[in-house]
């Protein structure tokens, strides 16, 4: 297998980087580099699912890649976005009454609950799963659904604007059950005796190259045992990570420092 | 949540504050803790004597001072007795004991829920035990592997009392665990936030949860097995497709986060007596708090690598690995924060100080050789041998039983008034010290030379004689620091320097009162202005507010009894959800053998009946709605509603089964007949006990004793009858419509 099949450079999501990025360049006033640093990030990471192998692979061959996929987009490209966007400017765009109402909604967390862990579930559907790896239209609708959602999920924990954030203790209990929720479901396909997305048990082999995934042990079996566990283990990483960001959040500022007692006397003599 | 601040229930009056029938009856927090803690110590000893028993049988090659028989079954009784009757009703006897004290507090949340916690606990053990006068103990293991587990392979009564026993055991666990949540979220003095807790309490809070979702998936396998043993289903004989693999799932996805459930209470003791004893607060609270928090959510991801030489493919096998690798991070950091806490310190060398940094030294011992299984090669090379025995008692004794005594030394005066003579002690700490290292450093060698673990004898190979001889023989040691434990218990108690409200110069609220402390714990609490409330008061200069700020106390709880509800139902969703797990499993292929969901079931009937109960959800509500507003007879009306649905529900369930038996589809028959009746059967079950609720509701309704005032007791059964609708949607999703089959 040629490395160049594996990779596609025309992906159309170029143009969707390219607009994202001269928008965020133009309207984000008052970014700073760590901000800058995510928004890119996520970018990359859009441009990574689509235009690297695993774009390629997860399009009818490797349902694993197609877990990585979609991982990315609802999970890792939304994040940085939302990390990516400048406190103050965005305070300013969130007292837009509209917007505002939009923030409020989303900052419902049963609502962002049911769009994170719902589209994961809802895109395994085996029908769906099958037919959006099989009808570009559906396809579309199932990757731009991945980021809207993932944007969704995302927001009360890490809205721009802290109005619409979750204390960190029912945000905790957010992610946690969150975490659940995504390990059912790598439960479930890790150990499903049928497969979860018929198409990816019997591939079209479009550019020659099944009986080298085959020869390299990724047959539809472990191909999918690998899917179930990305869908588990990952996102629960993440999940964890996220949750030790809201601890920070619920002590920060308050961590007492060792005080030096008065009749402390610095020892005198060794000195490193 | 309610903005005041909850009171508790007004003390339960008990005729004498002595004798026997006082400790019997009683639902003080105190003593109920104190009654936890001697159950342990009486099967520590239980479970030690069947410990030094293993140790001789295996003190040298080809022994025969056991049976094979009667060996097989002291180690089962030993690991089981040591896990559920001296582990978890120590740590359940301290969190008893001192959390309300620490949160300033009167007592628990449900006092008289906490006494039949405990009265389950020796109930339990008398069923575990009776099974020796029964001629057969249980002997498959505290784990109980399937298929050994099931009747071809262990016929007698012993796994059968280990079942009967270890659901009653659990039941208790899980009430005592919603009962510190309750405690600790609802029952806070006023200025004590969660942020200000001591680490005790936090961590507490922590392993409280992890019981509330451990238990259930024990529960799950223990009816299963009953169901397999019982009613001839075969749930884990591969012969008639069913599978072994399910029973280590299942119970490892209880048993690792158990580990946790031990390791948490020792990290909660130690970061109590380190601190105090290094006379520093404790170095990063939040990170040791924080990542307790991290430690219970990652417990439930790493059960697999008790599995890793089952065959679960190599994938399974590397992110298992990777995940227990990452648990060791939030474990790992804990020991730099207690050693950065004594770095600097003025430290006194006590007895719980010493116990406590032998527990710092060995339990790392026993943390870096769990992250050597961590890496699959080395643990297909060690499972099973006396590698992992000497790896899970340095966490367990090294670890948790240091942290025990530490414990015991550090809280003895404010539980007796007594201290504990320190000479005796120090004596007890290097027997221990000594005959804990000796016994158990010596099993690395024997498990690295390859000598497997639960055989009841081993053939004279090079070494093994002479390092078994030296494990045998350290265990003296340990039975001397027993003895003396016992011996400094008894004189103290008679003769010991009275120890007065703080003799530690202590940090924490149990230290403002009296030692014992008085029925009702406090007569006046210290402003709680910090996480040392204690030492504010005592050292006004250098109280910890003046120079670093915790986040002020809104005053807001919860109600005692909507989060009693909650957790009891998040612990019950665990349980159903495993049990569909299972259907799921053996269902969602047609395996062509016998009736199947399709050619049994007829859909369109249960779909009615299932509407009588979803229904009944929503008369409910109006019943509650009525009961807030004080209109009785409306309320009476929608109640009786209600029980009148659930039970045209149960009487549809019970057309069913009879239509089913009739043609002849028994539980026994096949793996779909036998998860239909087991996950149906037990949603019955629990709209029964529900029923049973809302019956009791309705008669004290209408003898007047239910008012608007009872209207948040109320609403918490209501989360549980919801809860049930809830399920019964899943289950049909799940069985009828047949959501996952192919």
């Amino acid at each position: 297998m040629s490395s160049d099949q594996l990779w596609n450079w025309t992906s159309p999501v170029w143009l969707v980087v390219a607009v994202l990025s001269i928008g965020y360049l133009r309207l984000a006033h008052g970014r700073n580099r760590a901000q800058l640093a995510s928004f890119l990030f996520g970018l990359s990471a859009l441009a990574f699912a689509f235009v690297s192998p695993v774009g390629v692979l997860s399009d009818g061959y490797l349902f694993s890649a197609h877990m990585v996929q979609h991982l990315v987009l609802l999970l890792v490209v939304p994040l940085c976005i939302l990390l990516g966007l400048p406190r103050e400017q965005s305070e300013r765009w969130f007292q837009n009454a509209r917007l505002n109402r939009v923030g409020r909604i989303l900052a419902i967390a049963s609502i962002g609950w049911i769009c994170g862990v719902g589209a994961m579930w809802f895109w395994h559907v085996p029908t769906l799963c099958s037919t959006a790896a099989q009808e570009p239209i559906l396809g579309f609708a199932r990757d731009f659904s991945l980021v809207a959602a993932g944007l969704a999920f995302w927001w009360p924990i890490y809205a721009p604007a802290s109005r619409y954030r979750l204390d960190p203790l029912r945000g905790i209990a957010y992610l946690f059950s969150a975490c659940l929720g995504c390990t059912l479901l790598g439960i479930y396909i890790t150990f499903a005796p049928i497969s979860v997305c018929p198409v990816f048990a019997n591939p079209v082999d479009r550019i020659g190259i099944l009986n080298a995934l085959y020869d390299a042990g990724l047959t539809p079996g472990i191909d999918q045992h690998i899917g179930g566990l990305m869908m588990w283990v990952p996102p629960c990483v993440l999940y964890v990570g996220a949750i030790t960001s809201l601890l920070c959040r619920w002590y920060s500022d308050i961590e007492p420092e060792t005080r030096i007692r008065k009749d402390y006397v610095e020892p005198r003599g060794a000195s490193i | 949540m309610s903005t005041e601040v909850a009171t508790p229930y007004e003390p339960v009056a008990v005729d004498s504050t002595t004798g026997l029938l006082s400790w019997v009856s009683t639902v003080d927090h105190k003593r109920v803790g104190i009654l936890y803690i001697l159950l342990a110590v009486f099967f520590l000893l239980v479970g030690g004597v069947e410990a030094v028993l293993i140790r001789t049988q295996l003190a040298i090659p080809n022994n025969t001072f056991l049976s094979p028989e009667v060996f097989n079954q002291l180690f089962t009784m030993h690991g089981t007795t040591m896990v559920f009757l001296v582990g978890m009703p120590f740590f359940t006897g301290f969190s008893n004991y001192l959390v309300p004290l620490m949160i300033g507090a009167k007592d628990v949340a449900f006092p008289r829920l906490n006494a039949m916690s405990f009265w389950m606990l020796p109930f339990g053990a008398f069923l575990l035990y009776f099974s020796f006068f029964t001629g057969a103990a249980p002997n498959a293991g505290w784990f109980s592997y399937a298929p050994l587990s099931t009747k071809p392979y262990s016929l007698g009564p012993g796994i059968d009392y280990w079942i009967v026993g270890l659901v009653v055991m659990g039941v208790g666990s899980i009430a005592g665990a919603i009962n510190i949540v309750a405690t600790v979220l609802c029952m806070r003095a006023p200025g004590m936030s969660l942020q200000r807790v001591p680490l005790f309490v936090w961590i507490m809070l922590m392993q409280a949860m992890l019981i509330v979702v451990t238990i259930p998936p024990l529960n799950s396998a223990l009816a299963l097995l009953s169901v397999d043993r019982w009613l001839e289903a075969a749930f884990f004989e591969p012969v008639r497709g069913g599978s072994v693999l399910l029973w280590q799932h299942f119970f490892w996805i209880f048993g690792h986060p158990e580990v946790y459930v031990f390791a948490l209470p020792a990290f909660a003791m130690v970061s109590e007596v380190i601190p105090v004893f290094s006379r520093k607060p404790i170095y990063g609270y939040a990170f040791v708090a924080g990542s307790s928090t991290i430690i219970l959510l990652l417990s439930y991801s790493v059960w697999a690598h008790h599995m890793f030489a089952v065959g679960l493919g190599t994938s399974a096998n590397i992110f298992f690995s990777a995940m227990t690798m990452l648990i060791a991070l939030p474990t790992g950091v804990k020991i730099f924060n207690w050693t950065a806490t004594m770095w600097g310190g003025s430290i006194r060398f006590t007895t719980s100080m010493l116990f406590a940094i032998a527990f710092l030294i060995q339990f790392v011992i026993g943390g870096l050789t769990g992250v050597m299984f961590a890496a699959v090669p080395i643990d297909w090379q060690m499972t099973d041998t006396y590698f992992v025995v000497a790896h899970f008692h340095y966490v367990l004794i090294g670890g948790v039983v240091f942290a025990i005594f530490a414990a015991t030394y550090y809280w003895f005066p404010k539980m007796t008034g007594r201290m504990l003579d320190e000479k005796l002690g120090k004596w007890q700490f290097w027997l221990w010290l000594v005959g804990f290292n000796g016994t158990f450093m010596v099993q690395h060698f024997l498990g690295a030379m390859g000598m497997p673990r639960r055989v009841y004898t081993y053939a004279d190979n090079p070494g093994w004689a002479l390092l078994n001889g030296i494990s045998s023989a350290s265990v003296l040691f340990m039975v001397a620091g027993t003895l003396v434990l016992i011996w400094n218990i008894v004189s103290s108690l008679r003769h010991g320097q009275v120890a007065g409200n703080n003799p530690w110069d202590g940090f924490t609220l149990e230290w403002a009162t009296t030692s014992p402390p008085p029925e009702t714990n406090f007569d006046k609490l210290p402003e709680i202005k910090s996480r040392r409330p204690v030492w504010d008061q005592q050292h006004p200069d250098l109280a910890d507010w003046k120079f670093a700020k915790t986040p002020a106390d809104s005053g807001s709880r919860p109600d005692r009894a909507k989060v009693c509800a909650w957790a009891f139902v998040i612990s019950e969703a665990v349980f159903f959800v495993l049990l569909l797990v299972t259907y799921v499993v053996f269902n969602s292929q047609a395996t062509g053998d016998g009736p199947t969901a399709e050619s049994a079931l007829d859909v369109r009937r249960t779909g009615i009946f299932s509407l009588f109960l979803l229904a009944s959800s929503l008369t409910f509500f109006f019943s509650e709605w009525c009961l807030r507003t004080s209109r009785r007879g409306a309320f009476l009306f929608w109640l009786a509603t209600t029980i009148l649905l659930g039970i045209t529900f149960l009487c549809g369930q019970g057309w069913e089964y009879y239509g089913l038996i009739a043609n002849d589809v028994t539980i026994d028959r096949n793996l779909f007949a036998s998860t239909f009746f087991t996950v149906t059967g037990f949603h019955g079950l629990h709209v029964t006990a529900g029923l049973i609720a809302l019956a009791i509701m309705f008669t004290l309704g209408r003898q007047n004793h239910l008012t608007q005032e009872h209207a948040k007791p109320y609403g918490a059964i209501g989360v549980y009858w919801h809860f049930v609708d809830v399920v019964w949607i899943l289950v049909f999703s799940i069985i009828y419509l047949g959501v996952f089959q192919s």
